[in-house]
């Protein structure tokens, strides 16, 4: 009989750990959701009107952070600076965002730029279901949507983009194998003539070098914006060789200076031909320590 | 009884770690194909698991019906020159799969089974195969089954870390590759020319035979 007894309390105790909730709905103030998806932890946390999506269990690394009073404005510098791109490719018609996080990209789009045709790629279903919930994500009409990893849907895709924005990452950084040559030369497969690709990423790695010097193999001019409040990069590289940095400022002041709350005239002055750095190794498919040199700090 | 008891180790060790170093790096050949996420790694394991299994299954089996290391050799030569042809037939049969196969779980369990199911099903044969030699061979030796499972283990656990910490970070993956497949090579020869089997006696095998 007490064996008996004590199976059964050790079934229940069993069935207590497996109906546990997991997914904790509203734990303190601030924490709006917190769970797992198939690629990430996800937390979402809101700290007066700032609202942030946040992959891994680390808080410093958060994805996406959107002021509900004021939703327009850039909260990352390196959100500012990717739209930057459009002072290379003012007359973009076509552009493809690999990433969506809270979607405050394709917001910006949708309010600022809504000519422009968006492709938003995100390989979470969750992060989709969440940025709808949580950050007012919706996809309008010349706005679309594709639930793929990045690097398969622009292999199967016959679409061409004006410019391709390269904003997937995962708890840790961007997913290896969207890092390497042979990505990238799919990528400027995937351009119109003169089209640009925008990378966001950290500068303070020693995979920071090895990007770039990645990526000055496939494409003829690579340029970096130095974020100077924060630790993000962003590379554009295009094959058009007739840009230069000292142009933006005079291409800008076409487009009216800004797009939404982006002042794209702030924005110029980060923009710089990166140094060759020796001894950066090229990433490929075959070679690739891209989760090696995140760790080394430059 | 030191040769064989050497042999046994160094193809444990050996085997051991170029297993899981192929797991390891398994990874790195699937995702420029199927993407790098979870899914990957479910394939990875469980092709692994069914090819550790088969393995298995099949070591057993021979090591009663040929209980002799020389044709546990043998289809070791075969498996490593399969792992040497793994950097030339990666490319073409991911390619191939993942053009037709919408589903990266579908697809990727398919790429790792083509690539993988031969060479790691028979290198999971070298455990069970020494098992049951030693089991025939010395019932009262203190080389345990338990003992063979062990240094196999460690084998194991030092291909994980030493390619993951280190091998990714200083070569090509292809050229990684190859460099397990020489090691399986010079192993499965060195086991093929010290001629082991002379040295060890299993009472009734000549019966058996």
């Amino acid at each position: 009989m007490k064996g008996g007894t004590a199976i059964g309390f050790i079934l229940i105790i069993c069935l207590g750990l497996v109906l546990h909730p997991t997914a904790q709905a509203p734990g303190d103030d601030q924490t709006l959701y917190e769970g797992d998806s198939i690629y990430h932890h996800i937390t979402i946390r809101q700290d007066g009107t700032e609202r942030c999506m946040i992959f891994g269990r680390q808080r410093d690394l958060r994805q996406t952070c959107v002021d509900l009073a004021k939703p327009d404005e850039s909260i990352f510098e390196y959100s500012a600076m990717m739209f930057a791109g459009f002072l290379f490719r003012p007359d973009a018609k076509k552009v493809c965002l690999i990433g969506l996080g809270g979607g405050y990209i394709p917001a910006v789009f949708r309010r600022h730029l809504p000519s422009v045709q968006l492709q938003t790629v995100e390989v979470d279903p969750f992060v989709e279901k969440l940025a709808r919930q949580y950050f007012a994500f919706t996809v309008p009409p010349g706005q679309a949507l594709s639930i793929d990893d990045g690097r398969q849907f622009l292999k199967r895709s016959r679409e061409r983009y004006d410019q391709i924005w390269l904003d997937a990452f995962n708890s840790d950084y961007i997913p290896a194998h969207m890092t390497t040559r042979e990505f990238l030369a799919l990528v400027k497969a995937r351009l119109t003539e003169g089209g640009i690709v925008i990378q966001n990423l950290f500068c303070w790695s020693k995979l920071y070098d090895a990007q770039v010097a990645t990526f000055r193999t496939v494409f003829a001019k690579v340029f970096v914006f130095e974020g100077q409040k924060s630790g993000s990069c962003i590379i554009v590289a295009s094959d058009r060789a007739d840009i230069e940095p000292k142009d933006l400022l005079k291409e800008a002041q076409k487009l009216g200076g800004r797009i939404g709350g982006i002042d794209l005239k702030a924005e110029t002055g980060k923009c710089k031909v990166p140094p060759a750095v020796k001894n950066a190794p090229v990433l490929t498919d075959d070679f690739n320590p891209a989760n090696l040199l995140l760790m080394q700090k430059k | 009884m030191q040769i064989v008891y050497g042999v046994f180790i160094l193809l444990l060790v050996s085997f051991g770690a170029v297993v899981m170093s192929l797991e390891i790096l398994s990874s790195n050949l699937m995702s420029p194909y199927f993407g790098g996420s979870i899914y990957i790694w479910g394939s990875i394991i469980s092709s692994f698991m069914v090819h550790f299994s088969v393995g298995y299954v099949l070591g057993g089996h021979l090591s009663q019906s040929r209980p002799r290391i020389s044709v546990l050799a043998a289809f070791l030569v075969a498996a490593s020159l399969w792992v040497l042809m793994i950097p030339a037939m990666y490319k073409p049969v991911c390619e191939f799969i993942s053009n037709r196969i919408v589903d990266v779980r579908l697809g990727s369990l398919i790429a790792m089974n083509v690539i993988f199911f031969v060479p790691v099903s028979i290198m999971a044969m070298v455990s069970p195969y020494l098992i049951g030699i030693i089991t025939a061979w010395r019932r009262q030796s203190g080389f345990t089954a338990g003992m063979v499972l062990f240094i196999s283990t460690v084998g194991s656990f030092a291909g994980t870390n030493a390619t993951a910490f280190y091998l990714i970070g200083l070569f090509p993956v292809s050229r990684i590759v190859v460099g397990l497949g020489i090691i399986c090579l010079c192993v499965s020869l060195i086991t093929l020319a010290l001629r082991v089997d002379r040295r060890i006696r299993i009472p009734n095998a000549n019966d058996r035979a």
